[in-house]
């Protein structure tokens, strides 16, 4: 084998480097660091704080569902339906604060959104853990289901009225730190420190590297998952609360393909589709780099065309992501072997 | 047991081969579902009115033969519609160009199975999860599709050859005939070859089978590869119907083939499911989508029935089984 021939101060040097590379957070946060130093250099605008601001605000409803999202992964589940929850969510918040109804107070309208996420959450989360259906079926079904009724609810309207409140949620800032980041980052934290060192976190964990295990040690199996479900149905309420803020419309393509960004988040992230691996940070840095595609190919000043490359890369990030994956698995075999 | 029961038993214990629970219960479904249609609307159910409105399913069709092959390995393709824009746009492109159409149609077809083949090496051989390759390919090839064309339509295509998606041979249409065919050859791979055992043995036991000789691999990278061969024959199809191809058709395809297949019965963990019972599934879809559309003008129903069919079929299937375990 090749890598005997490999001097032993060399090899040293490159087993750290992989126990480096063991993380995914560190590339992902690696490749970060790299994008904004190049793009910055090619382009001073793109790190300045305004322009940061803008990627990061973009990104923040991405953020928030990839934390729960990358809680169903690690239990081995997937939730394809966020997209259509996200779009509903925006339309009946619409609805609701459109001129027929004007007596209604804001914040009941918001506690009925987050109520309606949830609610999304607990049917997947029923029909997954008691039903017994595969994942990916019930949440594809739900995302064809709720969108159909969010077109019926919007009825083919606009609605740009959205209250001030929901408004100053999206646009406005606490100590020129948008209150949208401020959120997120709430609840990446909060989830994290959840998912790390509390008793109900281990219990997630755990539950995803060996259900069975975990059931025989007394785990309530089925009500985690339930607990998982709601928990992104709930964040997939907020982000459509604060999407709706930032871009002040709701519209017919509210919510289109955000579950292929959130998937895409997670899996670049390192979490394992098959469960019991996967961590919140890395989801939450994979989102933050994903969100700077789209900027990079503007500010790199590649010309009109390169923008419609967008889509491409991010489907290349995922299949880069699954490639090192493999080849590191593979390196670790052989490892084994010699 | 009496002599006179015999006949009766052997009568039932046919049709149990013939047809299963599920497709016993979609027929029941699609009847009643025709009957209530004619009881509303007796002119929906006019062959001509079928006929035409049959236009709209024939890619769908055609794109659900091999993927209830691919279900039935345990894996799934979600970049069918993408590898089908994909080679649209292609055959788009070249058609600009001034290439001769039937190559423009080989190279299209060309590119689908290029995109099938490269899930099938990520799916075989780098053995990642096909949900994850084929969401990743699902955004990489429609990017590279809306790249390619700068997100710009091809239209212009001569009559000739927009005469292949919209005409019919003794009244048929030509894309069903196209679907036939492809129907046709699975059944006889899925019931006249060992290919329909080996498959749903792959389903079954994927380490089982390969230690009892079944070359796992090159069968699925087989059937990944034709199902992006598939997705370009339909692809170039739609084009000739609608005369135009462009990055985004196809758009949520993959979700309305996976809901036909799984509806029809086929277990999406793999092993068990039948080509029969796709066949019902789109039948269910496709009758379900048009009257809702020729009743009420409402084509946002659709969606709320389909995704409300697909759960609860799958939900009475997970029940029924639980009880009798």
């Amino acid at each position: 084998m090749s890598t005997t021939t490999v001097p032993m101060a060399d090899r040293h040097a490159l087993i750290d480097v992989k126990r480096l590379m063991r993380h995914r957070e560190t590339s992902v946060v690696g490749l970060l660091v790299l994008v904004l130093v190049f793009v910055g250099a090619v382009n001073h605008t793109f790190v300045s704080l305004g322009n940061l601001r803008d990627m990061l605000v973009n990104s923040v409803p991405t953020i928030m569902v990839a934390c729960g999202l990358t809680l169903v992964v690690v239990m081995g589940e997937i939730d394809i339906s966020m997209g259509s929850t996200v779009g509903l969510c925006g339309a009946v918040m619409g609805a609701f604060t459109a001129a027929a109804h004007p007596g209604i107070p804001t914040s009941f309208i918001l506690l009925l959104v987050l109520a309606l996420g949830s609610l999304v959450g607990l049917v997947n989360g029923i029909l997954v853990a008691y039903g017994r259906v595969p994942s990916i079926i019930v949440t594809l079904g739900m995302l064809t289901l709720l969108g159909g009724i969010k077109l019926v609810v919007l009825n083919g309207q606009q609605f740009n009225n959205l209250p001030h409140s929901v408004r100053w949620l999206g646009t406005a800032s606490f100590l020129h730190v948008p209150i949208s980041i401020i959120a997120a980052v709430v609840v990446f934290a909060g989830l994290s420190l959840v998912a790390r060192s509390t008793p109900l976190g281990l219990r997630i964990y755990a539950c995803g590297s060996n259900p069975d295990a975990a059931k025989l040690g007394g785990l309530r199996v089925q009500r985690l998952k339930l607990l998982v479900f709601v928990i992104t149905g709930f964040l997939a309420a907020l982000a459509a609360i604060f999407e709706c803020g930032h871009l002040g419309v709701v519209g017919s393509t509210l919510g289109q393909d955000f579950e292929l960004a959130v998937v895409t988040s997670v899996v670049v992230g390192g979490s394992a589709i098959s469960g019991g691996r996967g961590s919140i940070f890395g989801s939450v840095a994979a989102a933050i780099l994903i969100g700077t595609i789209g900027p990079t190919l503007i500010f790199m000043k590649l010309g009109e065309s390169a923008t419609y490359w967008e889509q491409a890369i991010q489907g290349a990030f995922i299949l880069v992501a699954v490639l090192t994956d493999h080849y590191r698995r593979r390196s670790s075999q052989h490892g084994a072997h010699m | 047991m009496s002599v006179k029961a015999l006949p009766a038993l052997k009568i039932n214990r046919t049709l149990l081969t013939l047809v299963n629970r599920q497709e016993l219960i979609l027929m029941a479904m699609i009847c009643a579902g025709l009957a209530g249609a004619y009881q509303l609307s007796p002119t929906f159910l006019d062959p001509t009115k079928q006929v035409y409105l049959s236009s709209k399913i024939w890619d769908l069709a055609i794109l659900s033969v091999p993927m209830t092959l691919i279900i039935l390995t345990g894996g799934i393709d979600l970049s069918v519609g993408s590898a089908g824009a994909l080679s649209a746009v292609v055959f788009g492109l070249l058609y600009n160009a001034h290439v001769p159409i039937w190559i423009g149609c080989l190279v299209g077809i060309g590119a689908g199975t290029l995109c099938g083949a490269f899930n099938g090496w990520f799916v075989a051989y780098v053995r990642v999860h096909p949900l994850i390759v084929t969401l990743a390919t699902l955004a990489a090839f429609r990017g590279i599709a809306v790249g390619i064309s700068h997100a710009q339509a091809y239209s212009g295509f001569p009559d000739w050859f927009t005469n292949i998606g919209q005409g019919s041979v003794g009244g048929f249409p030509i894309p069903g005939l196209f679907f036939i065919a492809v129907l046709v050859v699975g059944l006889w791979a899925m019931g006249k070859t060992p290919i329909g055992v080996v498959i749903s043995a792959i389903g079954f036991n994927q380490n089982a089978s390969k230690f009892s000789g079944i070359p796992v691999e090159r069968i699925k990278f087989a059937l990944y590869t034709l199902s992006g061969t598939a997705a370009g024959i339909a692809a170039i199809l739609y084009v000739s119907w609608r005369n135009t191809a462009k990055a985004d058709m196809f758009g949520d395809m993959a979700l309305n083939v996976i809901t036909a297949v799984i509806l029809g019965g086929t277990s999406i963990f793999g092993g068990r499911g039948r080509l029969f019972g796709t066949v019902l599934g789109i039948i269910l879809i496709h009758e379900t989508r048009e009257f809702l559309s020729w009743q009420w003008d409402r084509n946002e129903l659709n969606s709320i029935v389909i995704g409300g069919m697909l759960i609860v079929s799958v939900l009475a299937d997970s029940l029924f089984n639980l009880k009798r375990r």
